[in-house]
C-alpha cells in the first residue's frame, strides 16, 4: 500500500469527544495525484477523520502523515501552511462577509498580493457567479453557490491536498454533478483530493480508491470500481439495483 | 434654559466618547471571545496611573512643563502599561480557561478586576486617596455662544471627543479594511474555521486585548487630563458604563460602542439635570436603561438579531 | 481486489507522565522527605528574635536550650515526618495518595511560617545564616514536603480504597457521636488557633495559616485512605441520627474553647454569610443563574428589619417583635427577588448576570441616596436593639445551673438554628420537583422546556427563594449588629459571596458553609494583612477558577458546569461495547 508517492497515511487513528470514541483505528493513506474517498454511513466517524487530519481535533493514538512527518501533533493553523486545505461539512462560510472576503480569508497565510489577485481570478474563471456577485455577502447565497464558494477558499491557500466534507449535501443532482466535475478537473491540475461523502455512488464512480468507514473504523479499501461492484458495499451503502 | 441644555449635551458628549473609547475594548473582546471582560474598566484606570507614573518619576521637569512633549508621552505610557498588564491578563487569566464552561471566565474576570483594584491600591504611592492628574493640555474653556448665553466647553474635554472619533474611525477602517482585520472577525464568526484559513486564534486574540487595551490606556490619560485627579475607582464605574454602551449599541459592533457611548453620556449628563433626584441619581438611571435594553432589545442599536450561518 | 481490514489488538495501556523515571525510587524520596521534614522541624527557624518576641512555640535559636519542647506546628511537622516515614514502609492501600497529602501538608505548613519569618525578619537571611548564627530549618522543611509529594505522585495510581466494613446499628452510632465530637473540637481548635489577631497578637495569622495547612494535609490523607468516604456512607445511612448530632455538636460550640464573646460574634458572622450563601447557592448553584447582586437581598432584609426595630432613625415608630420582623423581612426581600428575577424570562447566561449587578448597584446607590428615608444614607440606621427573649437581651451573658454562656451565645444559638433551617430548606428543595427542575435548567435549558419545565416561573421561583433566605439572614443581621448602612452591601459583597459558594463547592450545602467560614474568618485572621486582603482575594478567585473550578466540597451528583470536560478517561471497553451493538 505504500510507495514513494503516498501524500497522506492515517495510521491507527483513534479519536474521542470526551469518553465516547468517534474513531477507531482508522488507517487509510492518500497517494499523491489521486482521488480518495471516505464512504460510510451517518456518524461513522468520517467528519471527524477531517478534522483531525487538519488538526481541529487531537487524536488519542495513532498518527498522521503528510509526506512522512507527523502532523498530528501541529494546531490547525500550521497544517494549512503545509498544504492541507479542508472545507468543512455544511461549508461553514463566514456570512457576514463578502466573497471576496471569504476568499482573502482562504488566502490569509499568503503574503504575495499579485498571486491572490491572480487566483481570485482564477476561481471567478471556474465559478463565475461567484465573480459576477464578488460584493455581495456570502449569507445570501444559494447551498450551490456557497459550495463553490467554500471550494474556491480553500483553493485559495494553494494546497496540495483538498479534503472536501459533503461536498453535496443539499444541493440539486444537476449542481452535485457540476461540483464533481470540478473535483475531477482540479485532480487533473494536480490537486490530491479527500473526499468525505455519503452519496457513495458519486464519490466511488469519481475515486481512484475509498475506504468504508463503520462505526469508526475502516472495515474495507479498494479502488473506486471495486467497491461498486463489492455486494457489501452494495447493500449497505448503494442500495439495491444500483450495480446491476 | 438653552444654555443649560447645550452644556449639558456638551458634558455628555464629552464623557459618551470617553465611554464609547472604552467600550470598544469590551465589545471586540466579546466579539472574539463572548467574555465580558469584567477587567477591562480597571485596564483603563491602570492606564491612567501608568501615565500619571511615567510623569511623576520619569518626565525631567522642562518636558512636563510643555503639554506638546509631555501629553504624546503620557499617552503612550497610559497605553503601553495598559497593554502590558492586557497582555498579562489574557495569558494568565484567561487563556487556561479558553475551553472552560462560559461561567468560570466570567468569574476569573471579576477576580481579575479585583486584583487589578487592589493591586494599584496597596503599591501605587499614595493610590489610597485620590491623586491629581498633571495639566498636560491646554487649560481653559471656550465658550460657544448660543442665544441667551454661552456654553463651556473645556479644551481638554473638546481633545477628549477629537481624539475618541479618530481612534473609533482608525479601528474601524482596520477592522474592516487589513488583513488582520479580516482575521479577526473571521474569528470573531466561527473559530473553528478561522483556523482552518491558516489563522492563529490565539493570535487574533492577543491582538483584540492590546487593541482594546491601548484604547483604554489612551481614555484613561485623557480622562485624567480632563478632570485633573484620578482615583482607583474610576476603572469600575466607567467600565460599567462602558459596559453598558457596548451592549446598548449592539455587542460585537464598532460603530455600536460609538453610538452607545454618547448615550450614555447623554443620559448621565441630561437625567443628573432633569430627572428626580438630580446628579445623585444619574448613576441609576443608567442602570435602568442597561437592564432596559438588555430585556427589551439585548441585540442593541446595530447587533444583529440572530447569527447568520448557512 | 478488496481487502478486509483487521483491527489491530488495542495496545496495553502503559504508565503516562513526567514522573514515570522517578517511580522505582518512590519509597525512598518518601524516606528522605520524611527524615528532611523531621530534621527541619528540629532545626532554629529564625537565626535570630523577633521584634515581636520569639516567634511561635520558640522557632528561633532558642531551641536549642530546649531540645524537646516541640509545640506548634513543629510539632506538627513531626508528626507528619514520622507518618510519612512509616507509610512508606508499611504497605497500605492508597498510600502514594495518602502521602500527596501529607506532603502539602508539610508544605503548606512551613510556607506560612517561612513567609512570615521572611516578612517579619526582614529577608531571607532569618531563614538562613546571620550575625553567625544558621537556621536552615524552613528550607529542610519545605524540600521534606516537596520530596513526599513528588515520592507520593511517582507512585503508581491506586484507586481510593473502598471501605466496606459494617456492624450494628449501636456501634456505627457510637462511632458517629466520636466523629460529630471530634470534628466539633476541631473546629473550635481552627477557630481559635493563633487566637484573635491584634496589635499584640502579631503571629495569630501565621499559627492560624499553619494549623489549618496541617489539618488540611490531615484531612486530605485521610479522605485518600478511605476514612471519609466510609464516615460519609455510615452518617448517609444514619441520616436522622446525623442531623440531629450534627446540631446539637453545633450548639455546643459555645462550651468549647472557643466559649468567648470575641469569637461567639465572629460565630454569628459566619453564620451569618452561611445562611446567605446557601441562599445564592439555590441561585447559581442549583438552577445555574449567576446573580452578582445577591447582597442587595441581606441589605432589603436588614434595612426592613431595621426600621420595624424601634430605633430612633427609623421610618416607622413601631416595634415589632423580631420573629416577626423575620417574616417580613423574608417576604420584602422575596418580593424584591421576584423583580430582579423576571428579566430572565428573557435574558440569559452571562447577560442576566449584568441584569443582577445592575439591579445590585441601583440598590447600593439608592439606599446611599437614603432613597424614600429608609435606609439612613450615609448616617446608617444605628441604634437597633438586640433581640430579647423572656426578659434577657440576646447580648447577656446567660447562666444555666453551673454552665456559663459567653456573651453572644444566644446570638450564637440562633444563627446555628437559622443556618439548619435554612439547610434543612436547601436539601429538601434540592431533591424535590422543583429541585431538579433547577438543576435540568442549569444543565440545558433548552432541554428543559423540551421536557415540559414552565422554565419562566421556575427561574423566577429560584431568585425568590434565594432573597428570601438572604432577608430573612438579613433581619438577624441588623439586629446583631446594631446597624445598618449600605456600606455592608456593595458589590464587593456580593462577589465575595459568590466565592464562598464557588470555594466551596455549588450546589452544596457544605460547600457554601465552608467557603463562607473560609472567607470570613481569614479576614478576622490576617488583620495585619488587611491592606492585601482584597488582592489576596482577587488572586484567590482566579487560581480557584484555573485549578479547581469545582470548589472544595465538589457536587457528585452534578455534571460539573465548572470542572473540566475530560475527567474521565475513556474506557475503552465501554465505549467498544456500545458502538459494536
Amino acid at each position: 500500500m505504500t510507495g514513494s508517492s503516498t501524500f497522506l497515511e492515517v495510521r491507527d487513528l483513534t479519536v474521542a469527544y470526551g469518553a465516547i470514541q468517534a474513531v477507531r483505528d482508522v488507517s487509510f493513506t492518500v497517494e499523491e495525484g489521486q482521488i480518495v474517498s471516505l464512504i460510510g454511513s451517518n456518524g461513522a466517524g468520517k467528519t471527524t477523520t477531517l478534522r483531525t487530519i487538519s488538526g481541529l481535533l487531537r487524536p488519542v493514538s495513532g498518527e498522521v502523515l503528510l509526506g512522512g512527518v507527523p502532523i498530528h501533533k501541529l494546531p490547525a493553523h500550521e497544517i494549512l501552511g503545509r498544504g492541507v486545505a479542508h472545507s468543512p461539512e455544511g461549508r461553514r462560510l463566514f456570512a457576514r462577509m463578502t466573497v471576496e472576503e471569504n476568499l482573502r480569508l482562504g488566502a490569509y497565510t499568503r503574503k504575495d498580493e499579485a498571486g491572490i489577485v491572480s487566483d481570485l481570478d482564477r476561481i471567478f474563471d471556474l465559478f463565475p457567479v461567484l465573480g459576477e456577485r464578488r460584493r455581495n455577502k456570502a449569507g445570501l447565497f444559494s447551498g450551490g453557490e456557497q459550495q463553490m464558494l467554500a471550494i474556491g477558499r480553500s483553493l485559495m491557500s494553494r494546497p496540495k491536498l483538498l479534503m472536501l466534507d459533503e461536498p453535496s449535501m443539499g444541493l440539486s443532482p444537476i449542481m452535485t454533478q457540476k461540483i464533481f466535475s470540478t473535483v475531477r478537473d482540479l485532480q487533473q491540475q494536480g490537486t490530491t483530493v479527500l473526499l468525505v461523502e455519503q452519496n457513495a455512488l458519486s464519490a466511488l464512480a469519481l475515486s481512484d480508491r475509498a475506504y468504508v468507514i463503520d462505526l469508526g473504523r475502516t472495515t474495507l479499501s479498494g479502488t473506486g470500481r471495486e467497491l461498486l461492484a463489492d455486494p457489501r458495499v452494495q447493500e449497505a451503502y448503494l442500495g439495491e439495483g444500483v450495480a446491476s | 434654559m438653552l444654555p443649560t441644555l447645550l452644556s449639558q449635551i456638551v458634558n455628555g458628549l464629552v464623557l459618551g466618547s470617553l465611554i464609547g473609547l472604552i467600550a470598544l475594548g469590551y465589545t471586540m473582546v466579546y466579539g472574539i471571545i463572548q467574555l465580558i471582560n469584567f477587567a477591562h474598566g480597571e485596564i483603563f484606570m491602570i492606564g491612567a496611573y501608568g501615565g500619571l507614573a511615567m510623569f511623576t518619576y520619569l518626565l525631567p521637569t522642562f518636558v512636563q512643563q510643555q503639554w506638546y512633549l509631555a501629553l504624546p508621552l503620557l499617552l503612550l505610557a497610559g497605553a503601553g502599561v495598559s497593554v502590558g498588564v492586557a497582555l498579562i491578563m489574557e495569558r494568565f487569566a484567561y487563556r487556561p480557561l479558553r475551553n472552560a464552561p462560559r461561567l468560570a471566565p466570567l468569574i476569573t474576570a471579576l477576580g481579575v478586576s479585583v486584583a487589578l483594584q487592589e493591586g494599584v491600591r496597596v503599591f501605587y504611592p499614595g493610590a489610597t486617596a485620590a491623586l491629581p492628574f498633571p495639566k498636560v493640555f491646554v487649560q481653559g474653556t471656550w465658550a460657544i455662544p448660543v442665544p441667551g448665553g454661552t456654553v463651556p466647553l473645556r479644551w481638554t474635554g473638546l481633545l477628549i471627543i477629537v481624539v475618541s472619533l479618530v481612534l473609533a474611525f482608525a479601528l474601524n477602517s482596520f477592522v474592516n479594511n487589513s488583513r488582520m482585520g479580516r482575521a479577526m472577525r473571521a474569528t470573531s464568526q466561527d473559530r473553528d474555521v478561522a483556523r482552518l484559513m491558516g489563522i492563529d486564534p490565539d493570535r487574533v486574540i492577543v491582538l483584540t486585548f492590546v487593541l482594546g487595551a491601548t484604547l483604554a490606556g489612551v481614555a484613561g490619560i485623557l480622562y485624567g487630563a480632563d478632570l485633573g485627579f484620578i482615583n482607583i475607582d474610576i476603572g469600575f464605574q466607567n467600565g460599567i458604563f462602558a459596559f453598558t454602551a457596548a451592549v446598548l449599541g449592539g455587542i460585537g459592533s464598532i460603530k455600536g460602542a460609538v453610538a452607545g457611548g454618547l448615550s450614555i453620556g447623554l443620559i448621565k449628563a441630561l437625567g443628573g439635570q432633569y430627572l428626580p433626584g438630580g446628579t445623585a441619581y444619574d448613576y441609576v438611571w443608567i442602570f435602568v436603561v442597561l437592564i432596559a435594553v438588555l430585556v427589551f432589545r439585548p441585540q442593541g442599536f446595530f447587533g444583529e438579531t440572530e447569527r447568520v450561518r448557512a | 481486489m478488496t481487502t478486509t481490514l483487521e483491527k489491530a489488538p488495542a495496545p496495553t495501556p502503559e504508565p503516562r507522565g513526567r514522573l514515570a523515571p522517578v517511580a522505582p525510587y518512590a519509597s525512598a524520596l518518601q524516606i528522605a522527605g520524611g527524615a528532611l521534614t523531621l530534621i527541619g522541624a528540629l532545626l532554629p527557624w529564625a537565626t535570630f528574635v523577633l521584634n515581636e518576641g520569639p516567634y511561635p512555640e520558640k522557632a528561633t535559636l532558642e531551641f536549642f536550650t530546649a531540645p524537646l519542647a516541640v509545640t506548634g506546628f513543629r510539632l506538627h511537622l513531626v508528626l507528619f515526618g514520622i507518618a510519612a516515614i512509616v507509610l512508606s514502609l508499611v504497605t497500605v492501600p492508597a498510600r502514594g495518595r495518602m502521602l500527596q497529602g501529607l506532603g502539602w501538608g508539610v508544605v503548606a505548613v512551613t510556607l506560612a511560617n517561612t513567609l512570615y519569618l521572611v516578612a517579619e525578619g526582614g529577608g531571607l537571611g532569618t531563614i538562613t545564616a546571620a550575625d553567625g548564627a544558621v537556621a536552615f530549618g524552613p528550607i529542610v522543611a519545605l524540600v521534606g514536603g516537596a520530596l513526599i509529594v513528588l515520592g507520593g505522585s511517582a507512585r503508581r495510581r491506586e484507586d481510593k480504597p473502598v471501605w466496606a466494613w459494617r456492624s450494628n446499628r449501636y456501634v456505627e452510632w457510637a462511632i458517629l457521636l466520636v466523629t460529630y465530637v471530634l470534628l466539633l473540637l476541631l473546629v473550635a481548635a481552627v477557630l481559635t488557633s493563633g487566637g484573635q489577631g491584634t496589635a499584640a497578637n502579631v503571629y495569630s495569622g501565621a499559627v492560624f495559616l499553619s494549623f489549618l495547612g496541617a489539618v488540611g494535609g490531615l484531612l486530605a490523607a485521610l479522605q485518600a485512605s478511605g476514612l471519609l468516604t466510609w464516615i460519609a456512607a455510615v452518617s448517609e445511612r444514619h441520616r436522622l441520627f446525623s442531623v440531629v448530632v450534627l446540631l446539637f455538636v453545633a450548639l455546643a460550640l459555645p462550651l468549647t474553647q472557643a466559649g468567648t464573646e470575641y469569637w461567639m460574634t465572629v460565630a454569628a458572622n459566619i453564620g451569618v454569610y452561611a445562611a446567605t450563601a446557601i441562599g445564592l447557592n439555590i441561585v447559581v448553584g442549583l438552577a445555574g443563574l449567576l446573580d452578582l447582586g445577591y447582597v442587595a437581598f441581606l441589605g432589603i432584609g436588614a434595612f426592613v428589619a431595621a426600621n420595624l426595630s424601634g430605633a430612633a432613625a427609623a421610618q416607622f415608630d413601631i416595634e415589632v417583635p423580631f420573629p416577626l420582623v423575620m417574616v417580613i423581612s423574608a417576604v420584602v426581600a422575596g418580593t424584591f427577588g421576584a423583580v430582579v428575577g423576571s428579566p430572565t424570562l428573557r435574558v440569559r447566561g452571562d447577560y442576566l448576570a449584568i441584569v443582577t449587578l445592575a439591579f445590585g448597584e441601583i440598590f447600593v446607590r439608592s439606599s446611599q441616596n437614603n432613597i424614600g428615608g429608609f435606609t439612613g444614607g450615609s448616617n446608617a440606621i444605628p441604634g437597633i436593639p438586640p433581640v430579647s427573649a423572656f426578659g434577657n437581651d440576646f447580648n447577656d451573658e446567660l447562666i444555666i445551673g453551673s454552665v456559663e454562656l459567653p456573651r453572644g451565645a444566644l446570638y450564637y444559638v440562633l444563627i446555628v438554628l437559622i443556618v439548619a433551617a435554612v439547610m434543612l430548606v436547601f436539601g429538601n428543595l434540592k431533591n424535590s420537583r422543583l429541585g431538579r427542575a433547577w438543576i435540568a435548567i442549569r444543565e440545558d435549558e433548552d432541554a428543559a422546556r423540551a421536557m415540559g419545565i414552565r422554565t419562566g416561573p421556575v427561574k423566577i421561583l429560584a431568585f425568590m427563594i434565594g432573597a428570601t433566605i438572604a432577608g430573612f439572614a438579613g433581619a438577624f443581621f441588623a439586629h446583631k449588629t446594631g446597624t445598618v448602612s449600605y456600606e455592608s452591601f456593595k458589590f464587593l459583597e456580593s462577589v465575595t459571596l459568590l466565592a464562598a459558594v464557588i470555594l466551596g463547592g455549588m450546589g452544596t450545602i457544605p460547600g457554601a458553609v465552608l467557603g463562607a467560614s473560609i472567607l470570613f474568618v481569614l479576614p478576622e485572621k490576617l488583620r495585619e494583612f488587611a491592606d492585601y486582603r482584597l488582592l489576596l482575594f482577587g488572586i484567590a478567585l482566579i487560581l480557584i477558577m484555573r485549578f479547581r473550578p469545582q470548589g472544595l466540597v465538589p457536587d457528585s451528583h452534578r455534571r460539573a458546569e465548572l470542572a473540566p470536560d475530560s475527567g474521565v478517561p475513556p474506557t475503552p471497553g465501554t465505549a467498544a461495547k456500545a458502538a459494536a451493538s
